[in-house]
């Protein structure tokens, strides 16, 4: 197996690189510009830079310098996160937010590109969205959608547009005004199981889908048709409990299912039904931890009445402080997921996890660690056998990558990634680089915890 | 003998309960604690209030926590400063709070910005190219105390629409509020005389409400643009517009990193001003408290010493 580059391909990513830097290091170093149309008082005189000193300018850089050490020095050892799209939506916002009383509409684009170096003539992403060849890779451009529609309902959709095809990933109505402290969601939406599931791209702290809800839950995550009811109970602590029934069809949604065979609904086992516990506990002004169980069953096609039950655990513990001045923000977020298929004759489960730390260390950057762990399928004797779903699956695989993120301003992001993959089945580890650029215009999206 | 001691025990019984401490009539949620300080004001003892920011918080980036949720989820009534400086995490808050009362268009949701004089609302074509302007205008107006008073006057008529039962109350702490208010600032503005016309550099635009009041003139800001950081040939700029202008102070907001402040305001030189973000609503400091620590800190730079 070659692991020499492609020449194309360094070429291009080459160039590639050369371009986005010219264009991040000419928007870092802007100099300053009249607002047009921003009223000011009084136009100031601009001065030049000439007038100070070499002596004062490199004390200026330092200074700039040490404001990021400054924020440095508030974080213990880890790493940050940007803030995060709302689950369900990412970008929208509540019309009446904005000043104009006519805004009816709450419209976002996001747009994901990456250059995209590997190893493996046949990398393994699982990502609906990854990046899965050498050169530039579209990963998505999201359009969403939100409004309020009447004091009963407000409606949400996500529609992704791919190189080769538009997909509606979600549209739902979530009510807004029933008693009880309930709330439901109808339509097509990504189930709230586990942390990352019910969220998009542009909320991840890196450019590509752990390979745990790949291969549990497929390359778009845990989505369908169908409807939602969640309860905010009324314990002095937050405790929310989930319950959803949804379509058990979709290779890319629901793979451990149904997935991509016809099978119809005959009765109500026939869709997969997930049911969600999430915590948060406020451990302090500066930090935070979120705790979430989830469970989904639903049926599988290997023979009558067979059924997939999934198992996951979601932990999110977030450091940022609040009471100084600091643009710190460190998370540490793991989720892991126990999958029993009954298959002819046969029980098998398999252990799928990731572990994440993020450290935003100045207003402009952060960096990212992760580490997967997927176990291979073994039989009710507790024997490795062959998957059918992943019939390459035959051991374990271990895949770490790491991220630096520039973020220009909020809305706009800039990632290298690289990753290594050692899947056991392999030879050879796969080693990937990813240079990712993540545009956001639009409705300002309110972001979720 | 035994009918009479059952008789006087449930007279105790009764009696302790309905001796328990009266609940209060309203609970409040705040995007700010300014707000907070001002609703405690003019509710009084019938307003239970909450902050969802801390004053050492910057208003357009907070965490939208669950617990947070929680609280809103019981609130009679949230009051935002609007104008978009909530706009990134205040609606996922609502929505996740399943309390219709609280929802943008109902009774209990006040957006504050109705009621003052908004400055720096944008002429013209708005879009991100110019930072992270506010397309309704700049939302910093409770950094001038005269702003403050038809902002408390619009809370205490929504606490009155709410509460009907407590509405003559709740207007005259109103009128207390801003007698109180518009004698403090009678002092206030004797203090900062000298601030008239002087120039001044500031880290974010947080001072045109300020500046409206007092009368100084914020000559330049650190951030290039609203929320972009400050880069070294944009520092080098406001340095030297500092020193031709000869700012008197440099003014920066407690939740911003000081370093880059304190190196330009040291070599122009100036005192350096931190102003905080708000009252310490938790602490149970008052909206004039907190405008008078401004008054006082502001005071202390014109007399030449930072803090």
């Amino acid at each position: 197996m070659s692991t020499v580059f492609r020449r194309p391909s360094d070429a291009l990513i080459a160039l590639f690189i050369v371009t986005l830097l010219s264009g991040a290091s000419a928007t870092a170093q802007e100099p300053a510009t009249a607002d047009a149309g921003v009223p000011d008082a009084g136009a100031p005189q601009e001065e030049a830079p000439a007038a100070l000193s070499p002596e004062e300018l490199a004390e200026i850089e330092k200074a700039l310098g040490s404001d990021a050490t400054q924020a440095q020095q508030n974080a213990p050892a880890g790493t940050a996160s940007a803030p995060q799209s709302s689950p369900g939506g990412g970008g929208f916002s509540l019309p009446g937010m904005s000043t104009s009383g006519t805004n009816f509409l709450d419209l976002s684009l996001v747009l994901d590109v990456a250059a995209a170096a590997f190893t493996a003539k046949e990398p393994l992403q699982t990502g609906g969205h990854d990046p899965s060849r050498n050169g530039f890779n579209l990963q998505q451009l999201e359009l969403s959608i939100g409004s309020v529609v009447d004091p009963y309902f407000r409606f949400d959709a996500n529609i992704v547009f791919a190189q080769f095809g538009v997909e509606i990933e979600e549209a739902y109505g979530t009510t807004l005004a029933l008693p009880a402290n309930l709330q439901v969601r109808a339509g097509q939406f990504l189930t709230r199981f586990g942390r990352l599931n019910g969220t998009h791209p542009h909320a991840w702290d890196f450019v590509d889908q752990p390979f745990s809800v790949g291969r549990v839950f497929g390359g778009e995550g845990n989505r369908g048709l169908g409807t939602e009811v969640s309860w905010l109970t009324p314990l002095p602590w937050f405790v929310e409990v989930v319950g959803s029934a949804t379509d058990a069809s979709g290779e890319g949604t629901a793979r451990s299912f149904l997935g991509s065979s016809g099978e119809r609904v005959l009765s109500p086992l026939d869709l997969q039904l997930t049911g969600v516990v999430k915590q948060f506990f406020p451990l302090s002004d500066d930090l935070s931890l979120l705790w979430g169980l989830s469970a989904a069953t639903g049926p599988n096609p290997t023979g009558y009445r067979n059924r997939t039950d999934v198992y996951g655990t979601d932990v999110y513990l977030r450091y940022r402080p609040i009471t100084q001045a600091s643009h710190t923000l460190v998370t540490l977020q793991a989720e892991a997921f126990y999958r029993r298929r009954q298959v002819p004759e046969d029980v098998l489960t398999d252990f799928s996890a990731y572990a994440q730390a993020a450290w935003r260390f100045s207003q402009r950057w952060a960096t990212a660690l992760r580490y997967e762990l997927g176990t291979p399928a073994r039989g009710e004797g507790g024997a490795e056998v062959v998957d059918p779903l992943d019939p390459d699956w035959t051991d374990d695989r271990h895949r770490v990558s790491a991220a630096v993120s520039f973020w220009p301003t909020e809305f706009s992001r800039l990632r290298l990634q690289a990753a290594t993959d050692r899947a056991g089945w392999r030879e050879s580890p796969d080693y990937s680089v990813f240079l990712a650029l993540e545009l956001v215009t639009g409705a300002h999206g309110a972001h979720a915890f | 003998m035994r009918t009479f001691r059952l008789l006087a025990a449930l007279c105790a019984a009764i009696t302790f309960l309905t001796a328990a401490p009266a609940r209060a009539d309203l609970s409040v949620v705040t995007t700010v604690p300014d707000l907070a300080a001002i609703t405690k004001a003019v509710g009084g003892d019938h307003v239970q209030v909450q902050s969802l920011a801390l004053g050492s918080q910057d208003p357009h980036f907070v965490d939208a926590k669950p617990n947070l949720a929680l609280a809103l989820n019981r609130a009679d009534l949230l009051i935002s400063i609007g104008l978009d400086l909530e706009i990134g995490w205040l609606p996922t808050l609502q929505l996740g709070a399943r309390n219709p009362r609280i929802q943008v268009n109902n009774p209990g949701f006040l957006n504050a910005s109705q009621f003052p004089r908004v400055l720096e609302i944008p002429q013209g074509k708005v879009d991100r190219s110019l930072g992270d302007v506010h397309p309704g205008g700049n939302p910093h107006y409770l950094y001038d105390p005269r702003q403050a008073v038809p902002v408390a006057k619009g809370i205490s008529e929504r606490l009155a629409q709410l509460d009907p039962r407590n509405a003559a109350t709740y207007r005259a702490n109103f009128a207390k509020f801003r007698d109180e208010l518009e004698q403090a600032r009678a002092g206030w503005e004797k203090r900062l005389a000298a601030l008239k016309g002087a120039p001044v550099i500031a880290y974010h635009k947080t001072t045109p409400y300020l500046a409206d009041w007092l009368g100084f003139e914020p000559i330049a800001f650190l951030e290039p643009k609203p929320g972009i950081p400050p880069n070294p040939s944009h520092v080098a700029s406001v340095l030297a517009q500092g020193r031709q202008r000869k700012a008197r102070l440099v003014l920066v907001e407690s939740y911003y990193p000081d370093t880059t402040a304190k190196l330009v305001a040291s070599k122009i030189p100036a005192p350096v001003v931190t102003i905080h973000g708000g009252a310490d609503f938790r602490a149970g400091e008052t909206y004039l408290q907190h405008i008078n620590e401004l008054v006082e800190r502001l005071e202390k730079g014109l007399a030449g010493q930072g803090g």
